[in-house]
């Protein structure tokens, strides 16, 4: 894992030292709140519904033991003993006070972790596979890169008053766990010429208000290369992107009215200039940085393993679990669990202290002291021993953390909508306890296969309603909550926004209304077809019929 | 009739215009205001930015906020209508 230099933690503290005097003035009123709210913002601090609001970035989704354990600590000793883990794989804390954000940002520094950039019209957290260094189908593992564009765009000037903020996914497989399609900018490691790490590089992806899927700009940029065309496209997008309307202010914005090609002409030209600069990436410090990213030292282990096996055989609960929620892993007797957020009725995402210090210990004896945080709202151990798993599922289980769900159709990803966020339209968060409720029954999930369900209390679609297999988006409608379903949309390397079915309906017919449509699926797939796979064959028709059923 | 809304400087938390100017924390010890009232607590709570921050006015009706956002604002008196996934009740795993 990546540890801060010297630079790092004078960045971060200096950063800390200003803020904590902005708070201070704000608190003895030299600052009013519209002066103060441009200056929380670039630190995370939100101000909610109900209070403030602080996002803390997880670079990358990678953590160890120590900082997950720090973010158990914060939830109990400054919040109400829990935090929410967003799509964006940070952490928000829903209740902190003003006069203690100071304190908490010198406790997060203690782990070299900050909120710098979780909000605001910048680059935010990067973010990646959640199997990065783990998954036998990566080319090499993207978190090198990630640390490179997440130090290259700190508080990097050119790039701190974008027109909006900017988001950047990297994955290095054909398989997209990342969603990199619906990023600002998606890169994809590819192989280039004589072998060496190459960037497939994909713009102007975007949920919200105007969803768009990013189309490749670029087919193989050299690595060294990659900040010099990652300038060249912000630079492009910071002098032509619109200023005058927030709702297209967005690079998907720019790039649809251009068109890629014309976008692409112009970011060649600014590449051209950049390229002899001083952006091309040092190999001693390319070199450095993946030294970080070593992986760990696994042990040559069979294939099989003897007490996993027969932990299989003796306890239908595990072998469900095992199957649900365990990864292949690149080294052999070696596997990635993931820690589902969602258990029955509960809050995707929302996670306990206690839970943080179990996962923490875990981390720390049985994963080599990693654990990650995927967009799903999960958390996933990934470097586990096979031997290991049935002690690992035990504790979970007796902490609420094993609900083997992952990928289902009740690993629903959802916002905190109208029970927390001040840009909500309606309720997220019961509509999605109500579905995982309804179809709690892990057989019945099982025989559905996989499905992704997303929710989103507005247009801003945090929740990624846009790409979920099923999409539930929350809307006002003369005061009241209903929700707007679509289907057919996917996040990965076959991205595709959902569409529309029909009117939006009210809370309560939500979740029967998405089992009439799973029921319909069931019905009508073809042997071995996933769900998604049966809407693109057959489009949304027989789904808006069931949906729309008489129930 | 309106009430006086804002979220207090300190801690984010709901605050109300309540009686004799002072801020409750409760819609039901919110004062009831009319239109010339309501313009009055607005310049006071301006007037006071170490405890209020934002103060808007919301429509009442017999306490309950009736304009077009009274949902959001029913949530904002009350909390958030959901608890956060806890082990101890429903549900885990
Ligand atoms: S989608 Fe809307 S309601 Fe949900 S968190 Fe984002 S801004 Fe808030």
């Amino acid at each position: 894992m990546y540890r801060y230099d010297e630079f790092d933690h004078a960045l971060v503290s200096e950063r800390i030292a200003e803020f904590t005097d902005q708070v201070r003035r704000r608190v003895d009123g030299r600052l009013t709140e519209d002066q103060f709210k441009p200056l929380r913002l670039m630190n995370g601090v939100y101000l909610q519904l109900h209070a403030y609001m602080l996002r803390v970035a997880v670079p990358y989704g990678t953590m160890n033991s120590a900082q997950l354990k720090k973010l158990g600590h914060i939830a109990r000793v400054y919040d109400k003993g829990y935090g929410h883990f967003t799509t964006r794989t940070n952490i928000q804390y829903n209740w902190p006070a003003l006069s203690d954000l100071p304190a908490i940002l010198t406790e997060l520094a203690e782990v070299e972790m900050h909120a710098i950039q979780t909000s605001g019209n910048c680059i935010r957290n990067v973010t990646t596979d959640v199997f990065a260094g783990a998954t036998d189908e990566e080319i090499e593992d993207p978190r090198p890169w990630c640390e490179i564009i997440r130090q290259w765009s700190t508080i990097h000037p050119e790039f701190s008053f974008l027109p909006r903020k900017f988001k950047i996914a990297v994955i290095a497989s054909e398989t997209d766990r990342a969603a990199i399609r619906t990023h600002d900018v998606g890169l994809q490691i590819v192989r280039g010429e004589n072998g060496e790490t190459a960037f497939r590089v994909f713009v102007g992806g975007g949920q919200g208000r105007l969803p768009h899927i990013a189309q490749e700009i670029a087919p193989a940029v050299p690595g060294r290369e990659l900040l010099a065309y990652l300038t060249a496209i912000l630079r492009a997008y910071n002098l032509l992107g619109r200023r005058d309307n927030i709702h297209k202010a967005r690079i998907k914005i720019l790039v649809a009215a251009l068109g890629i090609d014309a976008f692409r002409e112009e970011v060649e030209r600014q590449f051209e200039t950049l390229r002899h600069e001083d952006l091309r990436i040092p190999d001693d410090e390319l070199a450095r940085i993946q030294a970080y990213f070593a992986p760990p030292p696994f042990e040559t282990l069979p294939k099989h393993s003897g007490p996993f096996d027969r932990a299989l055989l003796a306890d239908p609960d595990f072998a469900r679990w095992s199957r649900n929620n365990v990864r292949r892993h690149r080294a052999p007797g070696y596997a990635s669990a993931i820690i589902s957020l969602k258990p029955v009725g509960g809050v995707p995402g929302d996670m306990t202290a206690d839970q943080m210090d179990v996962v923490a210990k875990l981390a720390r004896r049985f994963s080599f002291d990693e654990v990650r945080a995927a967009y799903e709202q999960n958390l996933v151990l990934p470097h586990v021993k096979l031997d290991d798993l049935p002690e690992v599922w035990r504790t979970l289980h007796a902490h609420g953390l094993a609900t083997a769900n992952a990928d289902l159709v009740t690993d629903v990803i959802a916002c905190p909508g109208l029970d927390y966020c001040s840009l909500a339209n309606a309720r997220s968060i019961p509509v999605a306890q109500a579905l995982s409720k309804r179809l709690a029954d892990l057989d019945f999930q099982e025989k559905l296969g996989p499905i992704r369900v997303n929710m989103s209390g507005c247009i801003n679609a945090c929740g990624h309603h846009h790409v979920g297999h099923i999409g539930v988006l929350g809307v006002d409608r003369k005061g009241e909550e209903f929700y707007q379903i679509t289907v057919g949309g996917s996040p990965d390397e076959q991205a595709a926004l959902g569409e529309i079915v029909g009117k939006s309906l009210p809370a309560e017919d939500v979740a029967p209304a998405i089992e009439r449509a799973l029921n319909r699926y069931l019905a009508i797939r073809h042997e071995g077809e996933r769900f998604i796979d049966t809407v693109r064959r057959t489009g949304a028709e027989p789904f808006r019929e069931a949906i729309y059923e008489a129930a | 009739m309106k009430v006086l809304t804002a979220n207090r400087l300190s801690d984010g938390r709901v605050l109300y215009w309540g009686a004799q100017g002072l801020a409750t924390e409760a819609l039901a010890e919110a004062l009831w205001l009319d239109d010339a009232e309501a313009e009055r607590a607005l310049a006071s709570a301006a007037a006071r930015p170490d405890l209020f921050v934002n103060p808007y006015l919301v429509e009442v009706n017999a306490g309950e906020p009736s304009g077009r956002d009274r949902f959001k604002e029913f949530i904002r008196s009350t909390g958030p209508t959901v608890g956060h996934s806890r082990p101890d009740i429903e549900g885990a795993a």
